[in-house]
């Protein structure tokens, strides 16, 4: 969608922010049939693994991995009942994931999970990482923790940053049995990028030639893992392929960024909503100008043309530091669209703890945006900032996702969830 | 039985002083084994400036060691020129600093010997432009940047090449002593724990901080004192000399180019013990608010890291740890009742050489060699394992790897796999056990803003696709690696570095998890 300068657009709802929060957000409104408009930088989608977690986790001082994410839930919110969590019932959180998974869908990308209970997903690291719903080119994946399957790992020559070796030795440290293949790719050679590589399993002689060459290897293997690079279009159909012409099944290993299975998840999203009629402004940052008339007004920022918008509500999800929803100085952390108060450690020296892989979490990851229990920012009193103004995602306080693995799941409920409080209140009026 | 490595000497203590003297007994034809605890400049040596004092910064505080910095700096120059670059040097006063102190300054470098000259303030901005507007006075002098990483790497290779043998990753435990003597050296090697004994003639304590633990194990009482300095490192280059505050000594008031970057320092804090110190925030906003005075841009510029050292001082007594000497100590214990140890310490990376040189004299005495010093005339050869610890050296061969289809692997430092492979090589050529930190010595990986968020993986995936590595150690590896990285940044992380190492955290802890493995 292009702007005009000078233009002014209406709305119903602004969402401030493309990673997952602000995408199921714009979803959501869209299916509530509110006139929404979408900005902000996608481009955080490849960082992310493709999963979406919802509660791995807890407690994380004892580093308690949990079978079921419904095991740690209530006494989360028992010990913590500013996490997001605890504002939803378990009804709505599983509603909500459910949107999520019927909006990839629509989007073309096939998400699944297992009856209420996590998914030990294997990683680039070779570690096992618990998850919620998993994309289908990866779930199979999920039948190896038991150690009985008769393992194949295969990585590709040049291909950076994975290595079929390294997962071997911490698989083989699990007492698995497992055995590698490494493939030649001739089209790629130097220094090359996991794009070219991603596109290249969209090409079925590209299919052939690698089956081949995993032929020798196959011997009496049960499954295939693979670097999450197969395909970026139809990675579905590329792994059905595979599995045909080698006999075996086959499931994609997340690993380091850039992240395939991420610009998957981001193409789906955007699929749905652009289908769904939400405006979508790429790469475009706002910046709040006043509150006006039960308007909140916004005008881009950093553009040849300026536009503004006009909105009746706002969902605010634009991410922590990254995602630069937050910004961190020396003495300070504040929210950089409407300068909401940030709750944080106060004393820089108390952000982090001297070892990185602490279990309990460096303090200034549960530092974020207060709400109240429709997800609106509030004050140093308590009160709502404003009437319309939501907040969703990683911006929210009290959420260390990296350690509890609640990314995904806290975007995907609490956008859901804010949307719905004003669509409610949108109705009332 | 325990395996004996015999030598005529040990030299203990792998840092800048260590390898200097090794290659110096080489040089003059002597049998030597260094062993280190950790790796090369895991002390003191790899936590300082880089800064080759013109010895200016010593003329009212100890002028005697202005004197042999200014000699030591030319003799650098001219032996060691390939790990030195000659920045030249920038002392400056801002409004509010001690003006006797100023006009001092011309006539005690006059005194010591040591080269400068008067520059007017607007020439001096000309020169830096970074310096501040409040700027009163200027100086220029020969001050210059050494990279201490390959320094040290450069003279252990080439005393390797005349047969020394370096012994990493292997600790002292205790000396077996007999009439007065040490007679064997009982060492374990911290990688597979085994242990393993040397017998030497002379035994030689070049441990920088830990002089006084080592002389312990001889019975010998040396009263050290533990100074803390803390640096910090820009994410790009800020001026091209040297810049010191034209003050007396004291907190971060000197900025020192190192290759595309430029390090900030430092401060002097007294600590009880000299291992596991890192930066803390105190120190980090202090260094910036100081350094800001002189710089203003330091207040709002990036810094990739921070890093402490532990400063080996002798002790006279005393509080302020900046009036004990910054000179040397050479101890031969012979007055302790220990014939043949000799402990070196205290001193600074600018004199290392002569430190060295006037150790392997005394060891020439003790055993009546006649072999006069050579590291004054044989420059030190350049080899192409110290190469890759260059900051910037590498973006110039970036196309070259490119064509040669040479992954880079840390892309920060545009380190790629072939440069990974003779690093690799050259440290199992050394009999040491590569790994993510020993590359990391020897190379820039892990030092640009990533601070090996990428290229930690990268490298480790490549050494077990090439079968450098095999065993079950990756994780932890990855780990270690990663927390020793950690040190040197959770002290200044905000603006665009707290987005990097969030980015960090979402990948070995968001994917991978790594906080739960054991």
């Amino acid at each position: 969608m292009n702007l005009k300068n000078n233009a002014t657009i209406s709305c119903d709802l602004l969402v401030i922010g493309s990673g997952i929060a602000g995408m199921v957000a714009a979803a959501r409104a869209a299916s509530l049939g509110l006139d929404t408009v979408l900005t902000g930088s996608s481009s955080g989608f490849f960082l992310t693994s493709g999963l979406l977690d919802f509660l791995g986790v807890y407690p994380v001082e004892s580093s308690q991995v949990l079978e079921s994410p419904f095991n740690g839930l209530d006494q989360l919110r028992k010990q913590n009942p500013d996490h997001p969590y605890s504002k939803i019932d378990n009804k709505t959180i599983l509603e909500s994931l459910d949107f999520t998974a019927r909006i990839l869908s629509s989007g073309g990308l096939e998400y699944s999970s297992a009856k209420n209970t996590n998914v030990n997903i294997l990683t680039s690291a070779g570690t096992f990482k618990p998850s919620f719903l998993v994309p289908q080119t990866m779930i199979k994946g999920s039948s190896i923790g038991s150690g009985k399957k008769k393992i194949l790992l295969a990585d590709f020559k040049g291909l950076k940053g994975y290595s079929a070796a390294l997962i071997a030795q911490a698989l083989k440290r699990r007492h698995m049995d497992v055995t590698t293949v490494t493939i030649q790719v001739p089209q790629l050679t130097g220094d090359f990028n996991v794009m070219r590589m991603a596109a290249l399993f969209e090409d079925d002689a590209f299919l052939h030639r690698t089956a081949k060459q995993i032929e020798s290897s196959v011997q009496d293997r049960e499954i295939l893992g693979l670097p999450a690079v197969c395909g970026i279009h139809n990675s579905q159909d590329s792994m059905k392929k595979l599995e045909n012409l080698t006999g075996l099944d086959c499931f994609e290993i997340p690993g380091l960024p850039p992240s395939i299975p991420g610009l998957r998840l981001k193409n789906a999203f955007e699929t749905h909503i652009l289908k769904n009629k939400v405006r979508v402004f790429n790469n475009v940052k706002v910046a709040f100008t006043a509150f006006e008339n039960e308007q909140i007004l916004f005008t881009t920022d950093g553009e040849p043309f300026r536009t503004q918008i006009a909105a009746k509500g706002v969902i605010l999800a634009s991410g922590r530091f990254p995602g630069r929803g937050l910004a961190a100085h020396r003495e300070v952390i504040r929210e950089t669209v409407f300068d909401i108060p940030v709750y944080h450690p106060q004393q820089r020296s108390l952000w982090y703890q001297l070892d990185f892989f602490s279990p309990q979490g460096h303090p200034v990851n549960r530092a974020g945006i207060l709400t109240d229990s429709d997800f609106r920012p509030v004050d140093k009193t308590c009160q709502p900032l404003c009437e319309n103004v939501y907040a969703a995602g990683s911006i929210l306080a009290h959420n260390d996702w990296t350690r509890l693995k609640s990314g995904a799941g806290v975007s995907c409920v609490s956008a859901f969830c804010a949307v719905n409080h004003f669509h409610a209140r949108k109705k009332i009026k | 039985m325990e395996k004996i490595i015999e030598t005529q000497v040990l030299v203990i203590g792998g840092g800048v002083t260590g390898t200097g003297i090794a290659r110096d007994l080489c040089l003059r034809g002597f049998d030597v084994v260094l062993i280190e605890k950790k790796d090369l400049n895991a002390g003191a040596s790899g936590g300082n400036h880089g800064l080759l004092h013109s010895g200016a910064r010593y003329i009212a505080s100890d002028p005697e060691a202005a004197v042999e910095c200014n000699s030591e700096i030319r003799i650098l120059k001219k032996m060691a020129g390939h790990c030195i670059q000659r920045t030249g040097g920038l002392f400056v006063a801002v409004r509010g600093d001690d003006e006797n102190y100023i006009a001092d300054f011309p006539g005690l470098c006059d005194r010591a010997g040591i080269p400068f000259e008067a520059v007017s303030v607007r020439d001096a901005i000309k020169l830096e432009p970074v310096l501040s507007a409040n700027l009163i006075a200027a100086y220029q002098v020969n001050d210059a940047s050494i990279n201490p990483f390959k320094i040290s790497i450069e003279n252990m290779n080439d005393a390797v090449s005349r047969g020394a043998r370096y012994l990493s990753f292997c600790k002292l435990e205790s000396f077996d002593m007999e009439k007065k003597k040490i007679v064997r050296a009982n060492v374990r090697n911290q990688v597979n724990g085994k242990a393993f004994q040397i017998q030497a003639q002379t035994y030689i304590n070049a441990s920088g901080a830990w002089a006084g633990y080592i002389a312990q194990m001889a019975d010998i009482s040396i009263p050290m004192v533990f100074s803390k300095g803390t640096l910090l490192v820009t994410s790009r280059r800020l001026a091209r000399h040297v810049i010191n505050r034209l003050r007396k000594a004291t907190d971060a008031d000197i900025l020192v180019p190192g290759g595309v970057v430029s390090i900030l320092g430092t401060t002097s804090l007294r600590v009880d013990h000299p291992d596991n110190i890192h930066p803390t925030v105190d120190e980090v906003d202090y260094i910036i608010d100081q350094g800001a005075q002189m710089i203003p841009m330091l207040a709002t510029c990036r810094y990739v890291r921070a890093y402490s050292g532990v400063r080996p001082l002798v002790s006279a007594g005393g509080d302020d740890d900046r009036n004990v000497s910054r000179g040397y100590t050479l101890m031969d214990h012979e007055r302790d009742g220990v014939d043949n140890f000799i402990t070196i310490t205290g001193g600074k990376l600018t004199t290392f050489r002569l430190m060295a040189e006037k150790t392997c004299d005394r060891v020439c005495e003790k055993l009546g060699v006649d072999a006069a010093c050579q590291t004054e005339v044989i420059p030190l050869p350049a080899t192409r394992s110290g190469e890759w610890s260059e900051p910037g050296i590498p973006h110039g061969g970036f196309k070259e790897f490119k064509a040669s289809g040479d992954a880079i692997l840390c892309e920060c430092e545009m380190v790629p796999a072939s440069a990974i492979d003779s690093i690799i090589n050259s440290i199992c050529k050394d009999k040491g056990t590569p790994d993510l930190s020993s590359i990391a010595v020897r190379s820039r990986v892990g030092k640009g803003p990533c601070q090996g968020a990428f290229c930690s993986v990268r490298i480790l995936s490549h050494m077990y696709q090439t079968g450098q590595m095999s065993d079950t150690s990756g994780i932890q590896e990855l780990k270690k690696f990663l927390n020793e990285r950690w040190k040197g940044e959770h002290a200044l992380l905000w603006d665009q570095a707290i987005v990097q190492s969030s980015i960090k955290e979402m990948i070995h802890c968001g994917v991978f998890g790594l906080e739960l493995e054991k």
